[in-house]
């Protein structure tokens, strides 16, 4: 469901007038919610958005321009299967703002956190199709990990894309919210894709 | 759910329902009222928190009336029942026989898409069961064509099913064969092809007696048309016997195909060919289907050869059989797509039948890998692992420690050796099958699971080393009375080793195909690949030479078996092979990081991570399978360190490739595909050498050059293209 045209024009913006919050409550809840109906087609319940943002508030991220929300990053942490790994559920830039490095910080500012918080590794799946986002991912040393066949409803493949970090001192996980162990290949609930009306998968 | 009787007891207003019995621990009630109190005190999205209902939990829930989240929001109708009620599915089509005709013809047609559309990865339901009329198999009874075309595609249906079914190796199966509540085994259904041959014997005549009258030869037969335009009867007809002809020759496909130990590949084999050429008549009469009907414009899917949309489907009616989740709706691929894929499909399932169930194991696992090239789907790729794999033997046939010993190269009396009978063996033999199953996997799958499995084949190693030492003594010093047990050992040791090797290679080959590396990784992943390879070499010519030294030349020194001969002593073809491909690595691996040396191309770097975890985890399950002994990234570093344009060591990589490439055409002229590998090498190698050179002479002057790598003569060697930008 993309309201904007293809050809709308650009907006000319320098980078230092995008500020960036952390997820600060309550009243962030429905423009991150604006912000990925309007760029996916997927409709997320209240419900999926608040898993996310309750848990891990400060791994989400909003950039404003002009006091107007233009993209946004969700994830969240946890262990799985041995490892304590960070997850990116959901990325947008509204169009006129993208190619600008837009998404590139807001989700280094997660990826940041995911770091500090102990997170050995970061994961996320995105439509072998989806090429900007992978190029994205890519220069942040994002490696393809693996090939999931079919992975979306409308049939195409995902990769799953993976970020190592470098190895340290073991520190222990205190207070880190692990809920969930998507123990199985075809369990993680949020996709993000180029293609919008395959993002939620829950096969 | 929530627990109702635990509602009823803290609200006593909550009325028992009685129509429904009460369980040993549950009482049903209608708990209307107090839901819609629980209402009134929520606001929208909010959420009542419970120990087994937490936000996780609540990201599952639908949005009821929501038509995207909510499956039952979308539909006509109620149920099959009342579709019918309400004239969604006729009989006849229509009281002209005419058209009754016509759209019993698109029916066939939009069938086939459906059944296309189910191969492809929808489900069953929602594809060729959104068909009213093989919902309710006795309606039909009164129209014999359409209710034997019923029969027949049911019974089809059937019997991939249970062919998938017992091939089960992954989720991508189970979606298949989810058949939960749909009439798939109808009591008469397997007697289709009785009906089906009366029917097409019908029309059959009423197409010979059409020909008859226009030819103005009298009638032999007094007949009934099939319908009442006699300028329409021969066209029909015609149609009609070429669907009903394609139907009973593919049933007798996967009912031929998958007789045990390759008994029906014969007879399979003859009905494919009758079922090309029944397709090809369809395609072709498509034309004429089209110019007697009146298609809706603009249709941009058409699933019928006659542009018309088909009577009796309704795919939401079983969207919630389909599957565990919300369903959503599936798209149907067009006839013509359709068509298309029953030609493949055919064509690969010919290809099975044409196998020549290779008793030894290497020209097994080359055909395939060649097999797999194709990239079938899923019912191709089961009926190949039917035939593979039969009651826990090759083919149904061969034991599979009598596969072990042929592939060992032991002598024919080994395979009756009680040492098959020692645990480990056993389980050797356990794992074969499992590679074989997993070899016949979609290729994303299986790379995962060949990942996975080399660890089982190292361990197994390890265990056989163990257990065999016990059971024959010192298998590591050959002597000139080795008995039959020690050379067993011996023999499938190396085997082992070597087909792990081998499982390596493909995992990381596989890679390519599925597109997982970056250009920035290519270095580090052909310097893998030249390392297993190596590895592969050695093992399969220390194989040949066990076998050679103890049949010729008993009692002869062996050592240093595995580096290569003297002068006098020429490697076999296999391994020569092999080495063609060591080389393209080889050369590949040093071009790379020549130029990430000297030019800082394909250097990958990244703010979080550095190229020491990228190759961490590419490689992680090699690593972790010691495959090969003592690697790691610093390995990596000292061979790739020091690359340089100016060496000319990788030119001669190429320059050997292109060369034993050369040589080696004489020893596989009658492999074709062998044949056809050698010409990819020889062009990766000729084009990469000529692109090195290039680079070498005009790169200190001209920094503008830029260079690709592109995989347009091999599938995963990948030949250098120099630009200037
Ligand atoms: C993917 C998305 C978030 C990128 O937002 P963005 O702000 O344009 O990204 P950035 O400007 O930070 O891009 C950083 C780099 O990614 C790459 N990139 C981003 N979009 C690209 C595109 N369409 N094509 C090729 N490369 C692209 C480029 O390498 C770019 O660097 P460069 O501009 O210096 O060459 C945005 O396109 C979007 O919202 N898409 C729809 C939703 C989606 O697909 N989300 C990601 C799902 S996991």
């Amino acid at each position: 469901m993309e309201t904007r045209s293809e050809n709308e024009p650009e907006v000319d913006i320098k980078a230092s007038e995008i500020k960036y919050l952390s997820y600060g409550g309550e009243h962030h809840l429905p423009l991150i919610m604006n912000l990925v109906d309007e760029e996916l087609s997927e409709p997320y319940s209240i419900f999926t958005y608040r898993y996310f943002v309750y848990l891990w508030p400060q791994l989400s991220f909003l950039a404003f321009h002009n006091g107007k929300c233009i993209g946004t990053v969700v994830c969240k942490m946890g262990e799985h299967r041995g490892t304590f790994r960070g997850y990116i559920a959901m990325l947008v830039v509204l169009k006129p703002y993208r190619g600008k490095g837009i998404a590139t910080e807001l989700v280094t500012r997660s990826i940041k956190v995911m770091m500090e918080s102990g997170c050995e590794e970061v994961t996320l799946e995105a439509e072998v199709t989806n090429k900007g986002a992978l190029a994205l991912y890519g220069r942040l040393g994002f490696i393809r990990a693996k090939r999931l066949f079919r992975y979306y409803l409308n049939g195409v493949d995902a990769f799953r894309l993976k970020l190592l970090f470098p190895r340290r001192e073991p520190e222990p996980f205190d207070s880190m919210a692990s809920v969930d162990d998507e123990s199985h290949e075809y369990n993680e609930h949020i996709h993000c894709g180029e293609n919008p009306s395959c993002c939620q998968h829950s096969m | 759910m929530v627990d109702v009787s635990e509602a009823v007891k803290g609200d006593s207003k909550v009325p028992i329902c009685p129509s429904i019995p009460s369980g040993e621990q549950t009482v049903w009630a209608n708990a209307s009222s107090l839901l819609h109190l629980a209402c009134n005190d929520l606001r929208d999205g909010e959420l009542i928190y419970g120990e087994n209902f937490n936000l996780f939990a609540a990201m599952s829930a639908l949005e009821i009336m929501d038509p995207k989240m909510d499956s039952g929001m979308v539909r006509t109708y109620y149920s099959v029942d009342e579709a019918i009620e309400y004239g969604a599915a006729p009989i006849p089509l229509s009281l002209d026989k005419t058209v009754d005709v016509q759209r019993i013809i698109d029916i066939m047609d939009h069938l086939l898409a459906c059944e296309a559309t189910w191969h492809k990865g929808c489900s069953l339901a929602q594809t060729v069961f959104s068909c009213l009329y093989l919902l309710r198999p006795d309606r039909t009874s009164s129209h014999a064509l359409l209710h034997s075309y019923c029969r027949v595609m049911r019974a089809t249906c059937n019997a991939v099913v249970c062919t998938v079914s017992d091939t089960r190796t992954n989720e991508e199966e189970d979606l298949f064969t989810m058949t939960h509540g749909l009439p798939l085994k109808v009591d008469g259904d397997d007697k289709c092809l009785t009906m089906l041959h009366a029917v097409e014997e019908t029309i059959a005549r009423q197409l010979r007696a059409c020909k008859a009258t226009l030819s103005k030869k009298r009638v032999t037969e007094d007949i009934e048309p099939l319908q009442n335009n006699p300028d329409l009867e021969e066209g029909l007809c015609k149609s009609l016997l070429c669907q009903l002809r394609f139907r009973k020759h593919f049933y007798h496909v996967v009912m031929n195909i998958k007789r045990p130990q390759g008994r029906g590949l014969e007879l399979a084999k003859k009905h494919i060919a009758c079922c090309f050429e029944e397709l090809d008549s369809m395609i072709k009469s498509a034309d004429f289907l089209r110019s007697i009907s009146a298609p809706e414009d603009g249709m941009k899917n058409e699933t019928t050869a006659s542009g018309c949309q088909p009577v009796g489907f309704d795919s939401t009616l079983n969207s919630r059989l389909s599957a565990p989740t919300p369903p959503r709706a599936i798209e149907t691929i067009s006839w013509k797509k359709a068509a298309e894929y029953f030609q493949k499909l055919l064509h690969e399932l010919e290809i099975i039948c044409s196998y020549n169930l290779d008793p030894v194991f290497e020209g097994l696992l080359r055909f395939v890998v060649e097999f797999q090239k194709l990239r079938p789907e899923l019912v191709a790729r089961a009926h190949l692992q039917h035939l593979l794999v039969q009651d826990g033997k090759l083919y149904g046939r061969d034991s599979v420690f009598s596969v072990i010993c042929k592939a060992s190269l032991l002598p024919e009396v080994a395979k009756n050796h009680d040492i098959q009978k020692i645990e480990p063996v056993v389980q050797l033999g356990q794992l074969l099958i499992t590679l074989l199953r997993v070899l016949c996997t979609n290729i994303s799958w299986q790379r995962r699971k060949l990942g996975k499995i080399l660890q089982d084949w190292r361990i197994i190693h390890v265990q056989l080393e163990l257990a065999f030492r016990k059971e024959c003594g010192d298998i590591s010093a050959t002597s000139s009375n080795e008995n039959i047990c020690m050379k067993i050992c011996r023999h499938i040791l190396i085997w082992v080793e070597e087909q792990t090797y081998w499982i390596a290679s493909r995992f990381l080959m596989l890679g390519f195909e599925l597109d997982l590396y970056s250009p920035g990784e290519y270095c580090m992943v052909y310097w893998y690949m030249y390392i297993i390879l190596i590895k592969l070499a050695e093992k399969t010519h220390m194989r040949a030479m066990t076998s050679n030294d103890i049949s010729k030349k008993k009692g002869k020194k062996k050592r240093d078996l595995v580096k290569e001969g003297g002068k006098d002593y020429q490697l076999p073809p296999a391994i020569l092979f092999l080495q063609c491909h060591v080389y393209l690595a080889e050369g590949l691996t040093m071009m790379l990081a020549a130029l990430r040396n000297e030019r800082q191309m394909y250097v990958s770097t990244g703010p979080f991570n550095t190229e020491h975890e990228r190759f961490v985890q590419h490689f992680e399950l090699l690593l972790k399978a010691c495959l090969p002994d003592h690697v790691s990234y610093y390995s990596f570093v000292e061979t790739t360190a020091h690359a340089h344009l100016s060496n000319t060591a990788m030119y001669n990589c190429f320059k050997g490739a292109q060369r034993i490439a050369k040589e080696l055409r004489s020893s596989f002229s009658n492999d074709p595909d062998k044949m056809a590998e050698l010409r990819r090498i020889e062009q990766v190698a000729e084009h990469n050498s000529v692109a090195l050179g290039l680079i070498s002479r005009l790169g200190a002057v001209d920094a503008s050059l830029k260079v690709q790598f592109e995989f347009s003569h091999h599938p995963f060697f990948a030949t250098a293209v120099v630009k200037r930008s």
